[in-house]
Formats: C-alpha cells, structure tokens, sequence
C-alpha cells in the first residue's frame, strides 16, 4: 500500500482521494459514527420520557450514568434468544425459497438469446416501479378470505375433506411476502454470475461424457457458489431485520426481532434495550457474513 | 391509522452499471445549443418563481398545526383561512409515539399539537409546552367540566380539550346476532367459550396498552394497574385467548369489518364509525356497531397543545377558540364520528351521531371509562418482555 502510493505523482494522489474521500466520509458519518451512538447508547438508561437518561445529572436522585443492565436483561432471559432464533429460522427458510425459485430463472434468462435476456431481466426489477408497501398491501387482498385464490384452494383442500384453512394474518402469508420482496434480489446476483460462465465449459464435460444432470452439478453449479453466496446474503441480511411485512401480513404469533427492535424505539421508548437489540443482532449478522465468506469465498475461488 | 413511512433499499440499482452509462449517454446525447439556451432560461424562471414564492410565504401569516390523520375537516380549516386571513399547514402523524418520537428527534416550528393525555403528560414534564393564556378563550366556557382539569394538566395550565376517541368493543350487526354472543363484556374477546364460534373473526389492537388494559379491565382492575401480578394475569388470559384471534391489528381491521372478513374487533369508536359509514356507501346488509363494556373501557382525550417551537402563539389561540366553537368543533364529530367535549356542539351534531352512547356516552358509562397514564421506563420495558412473550406464544 505505501509503496503504491509513493510511486503515484501528486495529481494521481489528489484524484485517488477526490474518488475514494467521498464514499469515505459518508460511510464514516452515517455508518460508522451511528453505530459508535448506538453502542453508547446500549450501556445507558432510558430516559424518562424515551431518549436517554443524562450521563451526568446535577441532582444524585435521577439515573444517570452506564450500565449493563440492558445486556442483563437480553441475557437473563431466553425468550429474547428464542426470538432470535425464531427470526433466523424464517430468514433461512425465505433465503432457500428463494433459491430454489430464482436459480431456474436465472439460468434460463442467462441462457436466453442475448437480445431477449435484457428485457427478462428488465422484468424482473419491473415489481420494483411500485412502492414495496404497496405490494405487500396487494398481497392481503390476494390472500384474504374473499379471494379467488383463498377460495381456489380452499375448495380443492375441501375435495381432500380437510377444513378451510385462513391464508392471511399467518407465518404462511408472512413467508410468502419475504419470498415474493426479496427474490429479484436473489435473481439478479445469479444471473450476472450465470451469465458469465463459458459455454465452452459444458461442451467440453459433454465431450467427456457428463450427462445433463453431471454438467450442472459439476461445472455450472460450482461455478455459480459466489453468485449464491452473494444472493443469499442479499436476501437474509434484509429479512433478519424486515419489520413491515410481519406487521401487515402476519398474525398473532409472527413477531420478528426487526419487530421487536422497532418497538422498542416507538411504543416502548427503550432506546437502550433497542441499541442493545441491533447490537446483538449486527453481531449475528456479521457472524453470519464471516461463516458464509470462509466457506463460500474458498469454494468458489476458481470462479 | 399506521402507515410505514420507510422505503426499502433499492438494491436493484446496484446491479446497474450507473457510471458507465451515464458519461455514455451523455457523450452520444449531446444536448444541441439552442436547447441549451432555453434551458438556461428555464433555470433563471425556476430560481426567481422560489424567490418571488418564498417572499410572498413570508408576507403571510402561517399557523402550523401538527395532527393526527383525518382528524380535522377541510371545511373547518378553510373556514378559518378566511376568518384570520392566514395559511394552515398541517402536518400529520398516526400515533401518539410517532408524534413523541419526531419531537425528540428534534421537529420544531408547530405551534398547535394534538396529543392524546398520557402522551401530553410527557410533554409536559419535558417542559416542551408554553401556558395557555385563557384570556383569549373566551369560548372556553362551551367545554363540558368533565373534561377539564385532568390528571394529566391539572387546571388546564398547557392543554385543552379536543375530541375524545373510546376502546371498544366493534362488531358486525348480523353475526352477533346469528351467534347469539354478547357484546356488553370483555368476555367475548378473551372467553374461549364465546370464541370458538369467533374463530379466525376477531382482531384486536395491535398496541401493548390497549390490550393490556383491555384484559386488565376484564379481570377487574384499574387501567392504570402497575401490579406485575395483575400483569401477569392479564398475559396468561391474553395468551389463553390468542389461538382465537386472527391478527393484532391497528390499521386494517376498518376495511376487514366492511368487507366483512372480520365480525368482532377490539377497536377505536371512531374507526368502527368509519367502517360503519364504509359499509353502509357499499351496500351491505350488516351494520358496524360499538358498545361500551360494562367492566369499563378506556377514553383517550386528544388536547390542543401549544409546542414551545412555534413561532405564532397569537394565531394558535385564535385558532383554539375558533374551533371552540360548537359549529366548528361539531364538523369534526359529524365526519369521523369523535366524541365531543364542547356543549355549544351537541345541536350542529347529526342526530344519529347524538344518540349513539358510544360517541356520547352517558353519566353511567362515562364513571366506567378511564384514561391511561403514561408508564415509567420500568414498566414500559416489564410491558414490553410480556408483548414479546404473548407474541412468540
């Protein structure tokens, strides 16, 4: 690094810094500096009336100060791991929906005539037009009692004699809301991936005799781990944090920690148990993104 | 009503290469000189219409008043334009923490604020309020003394009163009938003897408090019961309860009443008039009716408040005792179906409106009915680990 740098002339430098500074800074105000704040905040008390309570307050009676307290109380308690456990379960079970549902698609937009493949794709980023709360919002009606589909499959589940079942307001319509959200963004980084892949490749492993099945298996799917990996962590990371779709498509049971998190900072004015809460779950999230790069990024190196 | 004011990351646009397109399209659309000049000239239009537009802002006056959605009308509002030959700007939120929360943060120039009791309290105490001067109310003589003087302002020193909003029971006129359930008790929200044949038909509100409270007032005791036991009980009789409900639900159960997908809902009085009106401009053949438990219930009273932030206190005043006036304040029960607390409103309320208890209620129901407190941070998070635990059950 510092041999690269001495051997730039001075403008080269100055351009390096004009490009690199910009994104610097900002990562360094809006990303670094607030979690700096939410960790300080982690080890205060709440404020009366929401907020903080001071660090330091003239008058001895009032709470003032740091604390672990919040941190005991995350841990003292196991129903706050069994949320978050809860929350990645339905946060891996999107991602693998997703998956399963996106890898087809991509390889068959990335497999299309060159011409057809940017309107494919084109289609796919299409939902994002409209806003995402008004997708999810369709998606009540869609699900509700008095719709076709509603009525569609409670009619064929009533020929197999079984009850009619409520598809709104339960952990089913939840999974269908992140699925639906989130698969573009499992799409997109697959196809780039797929897109790149030589043809040649797969001529060569028919040449050696490979059948269809071998040559996915053994050439393309290898191949397209880092396009995986990179889809699966832009589906699960926004999942494990999602609070809406919960809120307006679950029932009485579909609390996620993204709910959890964003009650703390409305309705229970608990900053806090709140800052604690993203802590924990940033940390898990991090966790998550080291794991996937340890195992994913040495796979699929030869990509 | 909740709605999410957030956006979600549009990743999407990450996939796109944005530089390289842009410096293409621009060296292949070279944009031709004379549109240039035109453009220039568009430029110059749009900077001297801001200046000429902010200083004809600044030659009004402005009253900001900050409220809840659809809580005022626009024939109101306009008619006060007028009379003070001045501008309102409104801006809206949907709950009281909403509300808090965007002060905290820091919002500033509202001169008018209406929060509900416990939320106005808070105000008080962080000191974000400035005295009234009820030398220029003399309207005030038109509020009922019931609402005067409550625990929250005593002597009315900050804040007075608004309109009032109940917690009750809603229900869909035919199936209450059809199933025979009574509708006077808690019970039929939290008996599962009454929500067997609810099954998949009931919401209730999706907000710690209300429920709480809701099943605190069932068991028999205050809505500003602190005791961690009686929390617990309420939990238990919540979480016995729960497998019945179809969702907790804080916005969308107007429109599930209407459709009729719902039967029974723990909701606000002026919401289930909301979706009364719905249902009867669509046709159906229920009505959407509410009744006051006999255990008791809950009254949120919404209060005009003065923020310290805002800079024109004289026509804040104004504006409170213009709509203190019984015409004025009376538009705003006939359009969403609020409760009064003005004497001088009770003739220019449509009839049928007047008689419904659970807008007016009586001297008998109005003893049951409580206002809610604000909580300490102690209780708010004991509150908060026993939401997570009903939730996750």
């Amino acid at each position: 690094m510092s041999d690269e740098s001495a051997n730039l002339s001075p403008a080269a430098r100055l351009t390096k810094w004009l490009v690199s500074g910009p994104p610097f800074i900002f990562l360094l105000l809006f990303f670094v500096a607030p979690s700096m704040i939410m960790v300080l905040a982690s080890f205060r008390y709440p404020g009366e009336f929401g907020g903080l309570a001071p660090i330091a307050a003239a008058d001895p009676n009032i709470l003032q100060g740091f604390t672990l307290e919040t941190y005991q109380f995350f841990f003292g308690d196991l129903i706050y791991s069994e949320i978050f456990v809860k929350s990645f379960l339905v946060a891996t079970a999107t991602t693998l929906i997703c998956l399963l549902l996106a890898y087809p698609l991509a390889l068959l937009i990335a497999r299309s005539p060159k011409t057809s493949r940017d309107l494919m794709v084109l289609l796919v980023i299409l939902p994002f037009a409209s806003n995402f709360l008004i997708r999810v919002y369709a998606w009540m009606i869609i699900l509700g009692p008095q719709s076709a589909f509603s009525q569609l499959v409670n009619s064929l589940l009533a020929v197999f004699g079984a009850g009619p079942v409520h598809l709104l307001f339960s952990p089913f319509a939840v999974l269908v809301g992140m699925v639906y959200v989130h698969l573009p963004f499992m799409v997109l980084p697959l196809y780039t991936n797929l897109e790149k892949h030589d043809p040649a490749l797969l001529d060569a492993a028919q040449d050696l005799g490979a059948n269809a099945w071998q040559r996915f298996w053994r050439v393309t799917f290898p191949l397209s781990l880092p396009g995986i990996f990179s889809g699966s962590a832009l589906v699960f990371i926004p999942v494990l944090g999602m609070f809406a779709i919960p809120d307006i498509l679950g029932g009485t049971g579909d609390m996620l920690i993204g709910n959890l998190i964003k009650e703390q900072f409305l309705g229970t004015r608990d900053w806090p148990f709140g800052s604690t809460l993203s802590i924990m779950l940033t940390i898990a999230v991090l966790l998550i993104a080291w794991l996937a790069a340890k195992f994913g990024g040495s796979r699929g190196r030869y990509a | 009503m909740k709605i999410y004011c957030h956006i979600t990351s549009d990743l999407a646009g990450a996939f796109w290469p944005p530089s390289r397109m842009a410096s293409s399209y621009i060296r292949e659309h070279r944009v031709p000189r004379e549109n240039r000049t035109s453009l220039y000239v568009l430029c110059v239009l749009c900077g001297l219409w801001f200046v000429l537009a902010s200083t004809y802002a600044h030659a009004e006056d402005v009253l900001h008043l900050y409220n809840w959605n659809n809580y005022i009308s626009d024939e109101t509002i306009s008619r006060f334009e007028t009379q003070c030959a001045c501008r309102v700007v409104q801006d809206y939120y949907s709950d009281n923490e909403e509300m808090l929360a965007k002060l905290a943060a820091g919002a500033s120039g509202y001169d008018l604020i209406v929060p509900t009791g416990n939320a106005m309290e808070s105000l008080i105490r962080q000191h974000a309020l400035r005295p009234l001067d009820k030398s220029l109310l003399p309207n005030l003589k038109n509020i009922a003394p019931a609402y005067l003087n409550t625990a929250f302002d005593p002597g009315n020193r900050y804040s007075v009163p608004y309109a009032y909003t109940l917690t009750l029971i809603g229900y869909n006129s035919e199936k209450v009938r059809e199933l025979g359930l009574p509708v006077d008790s808690w019970a039929v929200i939290f008996e599962p003897r009454y929500l067997e044949k609810l099954k998949g038909r009931v919401t209730v509100l999706d907000s710690q408090r209300e429920l709480l409270v809701a099943a605190l007032k069932y068991l028999g005791y205050s809505a500003n019961d602190v005791n961690e036991e009686h929390w617990k009980q309420a939990r238990d009789l919540i979480i016995r309860a729960k497998p019945y409900w179809a969702a907790f639900n804080a916005s969308s159960y107007i429109k599930e009443l209407t459709v009729g997908n719902i039967w029974l809902v723990h909701g606000y009085s002026n919401d289930i008039f909301q979706a009364d009106l719905d249902a009867q401009k669509a046709g159906r053949k229920f009505r959407l009716l509410a009744s006051i438990p006999h255990e008791g219930a809950v009254l949120a009273l919404d209060s005009m408040v003065l923020h310290n932030s805002g800079p024109r206190p004289d026509l804040a005043h104004r504006f409170i005792n213009f709509m203190f006036d019984g015409k004025n304040s009376a538009e705003l029960t006939n359009l969403i179906g609020s409760g009064n607390p003005n004497r001088d409103a009770l003739q220019y309320i449509k009839p049928e409106i007047a008689q419904n208890p659970t807008v007016f209620p009586d001297r008998a129901q109005l003893a049951r009915l409580e206002m809610l407190r604000d909580l300490d941070r102690h209780q708010r998070r004991v509150l908060s680990r026993i939401w997570t635990e009903i939730k996750l059950r």
